[in-house]
């Protein structure tokens, strides 16, 4: 600790602290461009000068160490002087257009100019002009307003972990922008905005589109993944014009992505679904709310009753709120229906089968997986799936962590990654196999194991396994396994979360699982799966169908609540395309229309959508974050939560009439404190539910499909900005060259990928070095790409050119 | 005794009424200051606060820059407008409407604008016969501009060395 004086007043500080740390905890103002807190520092802007006794010239208060004894004046005559001048530096060659500016009203150099700067220009001579840059959908540049700060450019280098803008000449003559014209592509790369003190880097879908002081802001969640990212959304007259992030260090600290910033656009696409609809003689007909809920409620009774409970399917959004979850499945269940659940992705079950599953949680808080040593992630690409746990990875990585990624191809990382387990034909397995078995060997704990032999019979641990295994098992190190979004998707997924389990049990770690949607933990919590209710408890009987086995026997109705696309979220999307289009009745409660929804529904009914509705996500921590409705729903759509409520109050449940949703959230609250905590049957007794698998050949091409950063879900597919950027993928299946040429396959030919009795899709192949081989990779989700089936052993042909 | 004599004096030779008479026959003589109206008008200074107008560049570019200064600074929150960018990039109002029965006509939206565009004419003649009529729509205000542009200019020039 030092002592020191600021402004004539005693104050300390640890030793090494800046004096603009300081000042900002004393909230002493000191003006500022280039300090971030979250950045290095520069110290170029200079417009932090302060007065430090027996210094012959004013030190910038940004790089510059309190010290013992050190006198400090922040606005002295000659503080005040400095400050003045480099104001009066900086505005020689900005441009007086605040007017059109889109920071104007919320930009650091009109705040500091005002209270720092002189009021008359002497500067009369011409000013710089510099040529805008197109950096893509969703920057806006205006690069003669720049004050080259280069915050954007440390931001790249140490947040986004892509250098991608940068600065150019000198003095003068300096210029920020992307070396080569291209555009700016990182999953973060919003945040730009944000740190922007000017107006040189602004949003481009907001573009003149409103100013800083008449938006109004309501503090939200975001709603695209595990994060819970929270944020504000700013209204303006009831329509969201931008979303911005809300300060929150244990979980976003002061970044959103690009994803949970520029989604809103799809709030005002012309797909909104603005009243009940019903399907009349295959015309859209629109209704009234009444009679469209007493339609949906007595043609599920009549189904029910004709074929009994496990005749309809209900598939939940895992984006929905926790209310929507709860009393969606309160109402469902109230009706007979038990065939209830989230787990879009998912098609491998069988672990879980019968039993419980685990809370699907991150098993650690953020700020501790920073601070992990060992981290091993399965089947995940955070920087597409969740940016923001990426940004820690990044974090974790630069002090030092060893991270281990086992995944179906080959990704970029924006930070060093230890190992990169790459297995052919996207067998996950193997390597985590491997993993396993020298890790046992290393410990020499068979024994304790035993159960474990026959599952690793065949297994020979590669060097790069046994390397991993010394890793993870080095002990007193905190280590934490993750089981990612195409872990969960895989065909394995069972198998791959029991063996992360073992290891997770071996090493001593923390499993967690990195979800989709914004509340699959608050999905699990309500009890929207088929063979748990509330809480995660057990049901002992009205157990019901899975997500997968839902669709892959046709049933006679379904129910789809919170935008569910079943021909893009689900995980095998011919069979879902085809068990709705063959059955007699499905309703979609869904913000949006159009697509196939249009085609396969019997009844629409319009529920608000994120921005529109109060609730709580539970994020993947276990954290019950609650959010109020930030704008009105367009038309006649409703809160899902108060459509529900009307639902259950028709079918005469034993539900009560909520009057707010907060009351339904503390019935839930109330539920999950009450009920025993859910105990899984022991490893060993999982681990003979999977055994068939283990035995399945290494042989053969497999299609391995992942869902693309801006395919997850209804409001991003409508989002135009996001849909326009370089991240939107093509629908193509790429090979590795060695593969391609086996099969004779060249970078311009059309392949066919069929799977006997399944699908049968030809689509253009792309030769790729990072795809291992006998892997097809293939982004799903895409327009076009309804043809594809679930991921797993395919066949492969050459299409002969002439029919392509 | 003498004040009732004075008193009597005066009723009977009708003093007060010749004495009011007198007033009412100076001013029958002296110039009259009654403006005929509507045939005459009074004269108007060059800072009147009528009417509310878009003004356009001689070259028929619209002034206004949408930059919201007038809608902020208003002290009835008459004025609302909506930007976008127009099709040649530049930043432009899609609506701009001001409310005649909030507005308090105080000029602030005038004093505030950056580029002369929303301005108050010297018209004091107008009515609304139908609801609605109050909203001046973007539209119109830029048809009152147009109509009166000469007038504006000549009002905004003499008033020019005073602000």
């Amino acid at each position: 600790m030092v002592n020191f004086e600021i402004n004539d007043k005693q104050y300390s500080a640890p030793d090494g602290t800046l004096i603009i740390q300081v000042a900002d905890r004393e909230h002493i103002a000191i003006p500022r461009f280039c300090y971030h807190p979250k950045l290095s520092i520069v110290a170029s802007c200079r417009m932090c000068l302060v007065e430090v006794a027996k210094s012959p010239k004013p030190l910038p208060a940004c790089a510059t160490p309190v010290a013992e004894g050190m006198k400090i004046w922040t606005h002295s005559p000659c503080a005040c002087d400095a400050q003045k001048s480099v104001m009066e530096f900086l505005l020689i060659n900005h441009p007086l257009d605040c007017p059109i500016c889109d920071q104007g009203g919320e930009c650091e150099l009109q705040d500091q100019a005002l209270e720092y700067g002189k009021d008359v220009s002497r500067f009369t001579e011409g000013k710089r002009s510099v040529k805008d840059l197109d950096i893509g959908p969703l920057i806006k540049t205006d690069m003669t307003r720049c004050i080259h700060c280069t915050r954007c450019v440390r931001f790249g280098t140490e947040i986004a972990g892509m250098r991608e803008l940068g600065a150019t000449g000198r003095g003068e003559h300096m210029e920020i922008g992307t070396f080569l014209e291209q555009t700016v592509d990182s999953e973060v790369s919003g945040n730009v905005i944000d740190l922007c003190p000017v107006g040189a880097l602004t949003s481009k879908p907001f573009h003149h589109k409103g100013r800083a002081w008449e938006l109004q802001q309501v503090a939200s969640i975001a709603p695209h993944d595990c994060v819970g990212s929270h944020v504000y959304v700013h209204t303006l007259r009831g329509e969201v014009m931008r979303v911005v992030p809300r300060q929150e260090d244990s979980i976003n600290e002061v970044w959103i992505s690009d994803r949970d910033r520029f989604s809103y656009s799809g709030l005002k696409s012309p797909d909104r679904l603005l009243k009940p609809l019903i399907k009349k003689n295959n015309e859209w007909v629109e209704t009234d709310w009444d009679l469209a809920l007493q339609f949906t409620i007595k043609s599920l009774q009549a189904i029910l009753e004709k074929e009994g409970g496990r005749s309809v399917g209900a598939l939940v959004s895992p984006s929905a709120t926790l209310e929507e979850c709860y009393l969606a499945q309160k109402w469902l269940r109230g009706m007979g229906i038990s065939s209830i659940d989230h787990r879009l992705h998912r098609m491998d079950f069988s672990c879980d089968s019968g039993g419980p599953s685990p809370c699907p949680t991150f098993g650690l808080a953020l700020t501790e997986l920073e601070n992990a040593d060992t981290i091993l992630l399965i089947g995940s690409h955070p920087r597409t799936e969740q940016p923001l746990i990426n940004h820690r990875l990044a974090k974790a990585a630069r002090k030092g962590a060893q991270i281990i990624m086992v995944n179906p191809i080959q990704y970029d990382f924006n930070f060093k990654v230890a190992a990169e387990l790459t297995p052919s034909g996207g067998q996950l397995l193997h390597p985590l196999l491997g993993i396993m078995n020298a890790l046992l060997s290393q410990k020499n704990e068979r024994p304790h194991f035993a159960w474990l032999t026959p599952f690793l019979k065949n297994t020979v641990s590669t060097p790069e396994e046994k390397q991993v295994a010394e890793w993870l098992g080095r002990g007193n190190k905190k280590v934490a396994i993750f089981l990612g979004l195409q872990a969960q998707a895989h065909w394995h997924a069972s198998a791959l979360q029991l063996v992360a389990e073992a290891l997770a049990l071996f090493c001593q770690a923390s499993l967690g699982y990195l979800t989709e949607g914004a509340n699959s933990v608050g999905a699990w919590v309500s009890g929207v799966l088929p063979d748990q209710g509330p809480g995660g408890i057990s049901l002992s009987e009205g157990k019901g169908l899975n997500a997968h086995s839902m669709v892959k026997t046709p049933l006679p109705a379904y129910v789809l609540f919170g935008g569910v696309e079943p021909e893009f979220d689900l995980a095998n999307t011919v069979a879902a395309r085809r068990a709705l289009s063959e059955s007699a009745f499905v309703v979609a409660f869904s913000p949006f229309r159009g697509g196939m929804c249009e085609q396969y529904a019997k009844v629409m009914l319009p529920i608000a959508a994120y921005t529109e509705t109060e609730g709580t996500f539970i994020n993947g921590e276990g954290r019950w974050q609650s959010f109020n409705a930030a704008n009105p729903p367009p038309g006649e759509a409703r809160p899902g939560w108060e459509v529900l409520r009307a639902l259950t109050a028709l079918c005469g449940g034993p539900g009560s009439l909520y009057s707010r949703s907060e009351e339904v959230r503390d019935e839930l609250k109330h539920i999950v404190q009450n009920v025993p905590s859910v105990t899984l049957p022991s490893l060993e007794q999982r681990f003979r539910r999977i055994e068939p698998i283990l035995s399945e050949s290494k042989e053969g091409l497999r299609v391995v499909t992942e869902w693309p950063i801006y395919r997850v879900d209804s409001l991003v597919r409508r989002s135009k900005p996001l849909q326009d950027t370089a991240a939107s993928p093509l629908f193509r299946a790429r090979l590795n060259p060695k593969t391609a040429s086996l099969y004779s396959i060249k970078g311009e030919n059309k392949m066919r990928i069929r799977r006997e009795g399944e699908f049968e899709c030809i689509l253009p192949v792309a030769v790729d070095k990072k795809i291992p081989e006998n892997t097809v990779h293939i982004a799903s989700a895409l327009e076009g790409g309804g043809n594809m089936g679930q991921q797993g052993a395919v066949q492969v042909f050459l299409e002969s050119n002439k029919d392509a | 005794m003498l004040n009732w004599l004075k008193q009597f004096l005066k009723s009977i030779a009708f003093w007060e009424l010749l004495k009011g008479m007198r007033v009412t026959g100076r001013h029958f003589f002296v110039k009259k200051i009654t403006i005929q109206y509507p045939e005459e008008e009074t004269p108007k200074s060059p800072r009147f606060k009528g009417l509310h107008a878009l003004r356009k560049y001689p070259n028929g570019e619209e002034r206004c820059i949408a930059c919201k200064l007038c809608e902020a600074v208003c002290p009835a929150v008459c004025i609302t407008i909506d930007s976008d960018e127009s099709s040649d990039g530049t930043r432009r109002t899609t609506r701009y409407d001001i409310d005649l029965f909030k507005c308090i006509y105080c000029g602030f939206c005038e004093e505030a604008c950056p580029v002369d565009a929303i301005v108050l004419t010297s018209q004091d003649k107008y009515c609304f016969e139908n609801q609605g009529e109050n909203i001046m729509t973007k539209e119109k205000l830029l048809a009152i501009g147009d109509q009166f542009e000469q007038e504006i200019a000549k009002d905004r020039e003499a008033d020019r060395s005073y602000r």
